[in-house]
This record gives C-alpha cells, sequence and structure tokens, in this order.
C-alpha cells in the first residue's frame, strides 16, 4: 500500500511540476522552479540520468533551430535555452521518482489514482507481451538477414513488412491462448495487478 | 514524431489531455475484458516493429505504424497509442508524463482518422493492387497528418514556430513514403492470408 502511495503520489507530482513549469517564460520563476530537481538530485542521485546526453544533443538540434527560424536571432536562442532547461529540470524529476519504481510503478500509480481498470490491464498485459514477442520478432529479423544478407531498397521494407505481419498474427494466436489461461484461472477477478 | 517536455503552453498541453481522455473513454467503451488480451499483444507487436532501425542511405529512422495500428485496432487505437507512449516513457527513458497527452493525441488521432477514412476501402477492396493502394496512401497520410497535428499544437503555443514547423513537415515527407510502402505490403500480406484481421 505504501507502495501503491508513492508511486501515486510521484505522478502527481511530475504531472504538476510540468505543468507548473510550463506556465511562464520568466527566469526568475524558472529558477525558483529548478529547487525541486536540484533537492531530488543531491537526495535521491538518480541514475537513469545518462539519457540526458541524447536528450541534450536534440536540444542542442533545437536549440539552432529556433535561433535560425526565429524572426530575431537572440530571442529564438532564448527561446530555445528556455525550452532546453524546462526539458532538463522535468527529466531530473522524473529520473527521481518514476524510473526506480519502474514499469510496476506506473500501474501502481495509476490504481492508487483511481485509472479504469482495463487500461491497467492493458498496460500489464502489453509489458508481458512485449517481453514474450521480442524474441519471436528477434529471431526472424535475425534469420532474414542471413537468408539474404544486404538487401536494400524497397525488398527490405517488404521483408519487414511481411515478418511485422507474422509477428502480428502470432500475437494474435498467443492473446487468445493467455485469454483461455486467464479465464481458467478465474477470469480478471483473479488478475493479480499487484504482483 | 514525439513532442518533448516544456516546448508546448500550459492550456495547449491541457487541451491536449482533454482530447486523450475522451479517446481513452471511447476506445475503452469500445473493448469489452476479453477483447484487452488482443489489443495488448497486437499493440506490443506495433511497439517492437517501431523500435526496429531502418538504414536509409547514412542516417536512420524508424517507422511509427500508424496506419497499421488505425487500421488493425480502429477506435481502440487511443489506448493502445497511450499504452505504447507510457512504456517507452518508463522503459527508453524518452518523454515525459505531461506531454503524455499531447504526443497520445497526435498520434491516435492520425491513426483513427486514417481508419476513418480508408478503413472500409481496404477491407471491401476485392484486388489486392486496389487494396495495396489505399494502404499506400493511408499510411502517408497518417505521418502526414501527424506533423501536421504537431505543428498546429506547435502554432497554437507560439505563431514563431512556424518556420521550423515547415521544416519539419518537410522533412516527414520521405518518411511519409516509406511508411506508405510498408502499411502497403503489411495490408497486402493480411488481406492474402489473414482477411478477418482488419478492423
Amino acid at each position: 500500500m505504501v507502495e501503491k502511495k508513492f508511486a501515486g503520489i510521484s505522478l502527481l507530482i511530475i504531472f504538476i511540476y510540468a505543468l507548473v513549469i510550463s506556465l511562464s517564460e520568466n527566469i526568475f520563476f524558472l529558477l525558483a522552479c529548478a529547487v525541486l530537481p536540484v533537492l531530488l538530485f543531491f537526495w535521491k542521485k538518480p541514475e537513469g540520468l545518462g539519457a540526458l546526453k541524447k536528450i541534450n544533443l536534440v536540444n542542442l538540434f533545437m536549440i539552432v533551430t529556433l535561433a535560425l527560424t526565429w524572426p530575431n536571432f537572440w530571442e529564438g536562442l532564448i527561446r530555445g535555452l528556455i525550452i532546453a532547461f524546462r526539458v532538463n529540470m522535468v527529466y531530473i524529476v522524473f529520473a527521481a521518482l518514476i524510473l526506480p519504481q519502474g514499469a510496476a510503478g506506473i500501474y501502481k500509480g495509476l490504481k492508487f489514482l483511481k485509472a479504469p481498470e482495463k487500461i491497467i490491464i492493458l498496460i500489464l498485459l502489453t509489458m508481458r507481451g512485449i517481453y514474450i514477442l521480442n524474441e519471436r520478432l528477434d529471431s526472424a529479423l535475425i534469420s532474414a538477414r542471413l537468408r539474404a544478407p544486404g538487401l536494400k531498397g524497397l525488398a527490405k521494407f517488404k521483408v519487414f513488412a511481411y515478418i511485422t505481419a507474422s509477428i502480428l498474427l502470432q500475437g494474435s494466436e498467443k492473446s487468445e491462448r493467455v485469454m483461455t489461461a486467464i479465464t481458467c484461472r478465474g477470469g480478471f477477478e483473479g488478475f493479480n495487478v499487484e504482483a | 514524431m514525439h513532442i518533448s517536455e516544456g516546448v508546448l503552453s500550459g492550456e495547449v498541453l491541457i487541451s491536449c489531455w482533454a482530447g486523450t481522455c475522451a479517446g481513452l473513454a471511447l476506445g475503452l467503451k469500445k473493448t469489452d475484458t476479453k477483447k484487452i488480451v488482443r489489443v495488448a499483444f497486437l499493440s506490443s507487436v506495433f511497439f517492437l516493429a517501431s523500435l526496429v532501425n531502418i538504414r536509409i542511405g547514412a542516417s536512420s529512422t524508424h517507422l511509427s505504424f500508424l496506419a497499421p495500428m488505425g487500421l488493425i485496432l480502429g477506435p481502440v487505437v487511443f489506448p493502445a497509442v497511450f499504452t505504447a507512449l507510457l512504456l517507452q516513457g518508463v522503459l527508453f527513458h524518452f518523454g515525459g508524463v505531461l506531454v503524455l497527452g499531447a504526443n497520445t493525441f497526435t498520434m491516435a488521432f492520425s491513426a483513427l482518422m486514417t481508419y476513418i477514412i480508408f478503413g472500409r476501402a481496404i477491407r471491401e477492396s476485392k484486388k489486392i493492387f486496389q487494396a495495396m493502394t489505399f494502404a499506400f496512401i493511408a499510411g502517408a497520410f497518417a505521418v502526414i497528418l501527424s506533423a501536421s497535428l504537431v505543428g498546429a499544437l506547435l502554432g497554437l503555443t507560439d505563431k514563431n514556430f512556424l518556420t521550423a514547423v515547415k521544416i519539419l513537415l518537410a522533412a516527414h515527407v520521405p518518411l511519409a513514403l516509406i511508411e506508405g510502402a510498408v502499411t502497403s505490403f503489411l495490408i497486402s500480406w493480411l488481406k492474402k492470408n489473414s482477411p478477418e484481421f482488419l478492423c
């Protein structure tokens, strides 16, 4: 229950924080908003910050594009920097509160926030589907690559589309078997979303 | 394409959440609990396929599969896209919680519109070539519509974004053609082997 409450409150905090930081472009307001991520950074020491490198590479591209396309170069540059600042701040809060809990945290949080049961079941089953079907898609792609190395152009897209379509069919068949298994175990009433 | 956190204004973000919630409510109403398992497995296939990098010349891209998602899942596409984007945020550390509403809306709405406009035509096409042509247009349409919606949201946030939006739209044209080709092949396979798949 404590975990569920923490996950739910974390989701609410990140939602409200992202909204508040989007409301103003005042530099002092934004600096005041930076207090929460800075505190969380030193308190929680989040581990998932490696993605910030990639995010900031995109930010750099965005800043240059905005500076060059804005009517006034400096205004565009400042706008880009403000957006990049917001992205970094929200991501640190996200990395400190949501990422350590993983996908389990998301559906525990949604359950605490009284989200519809159907969406929670959908998230849970999609997670399981990803793990099960990942292997099949990978092996199909590897075998296609071995059969026809260096495939190019339209033929490559054709092979990829055919593989995806056949995995869709396999996924649909697998889902029928999973549904039968769930029904045998007492239906969704016995479906443990806490597990 | 995704919008990152911190770009859109508060008003736009809240309006998008309203649209997403309406879409989610519609999608969940149309799904009974038994169907959810199928939706979950199909959306996990789309999730996985959209992660595969495809090399085009020197660069590489990944496909969005918006049109096939719309054509196969129909009105249930909103919950499927919402789940996929949520998991993408958690598993690959990309995306955000607040902007999830805008990203879901732009993608799922395009997929839903593709289903509404092209779904029946593709389903009822007697010849494979005819279905493939419609599917090609549908695939390209979904990408262009979603990029245009992203552009519209940026334009609503600040009119000065519009020059950047034009560049963004131009960059989506090659991607739209590739998506069109992949959608067309995928639909032709399903039409031949499992026509009941199309919603």
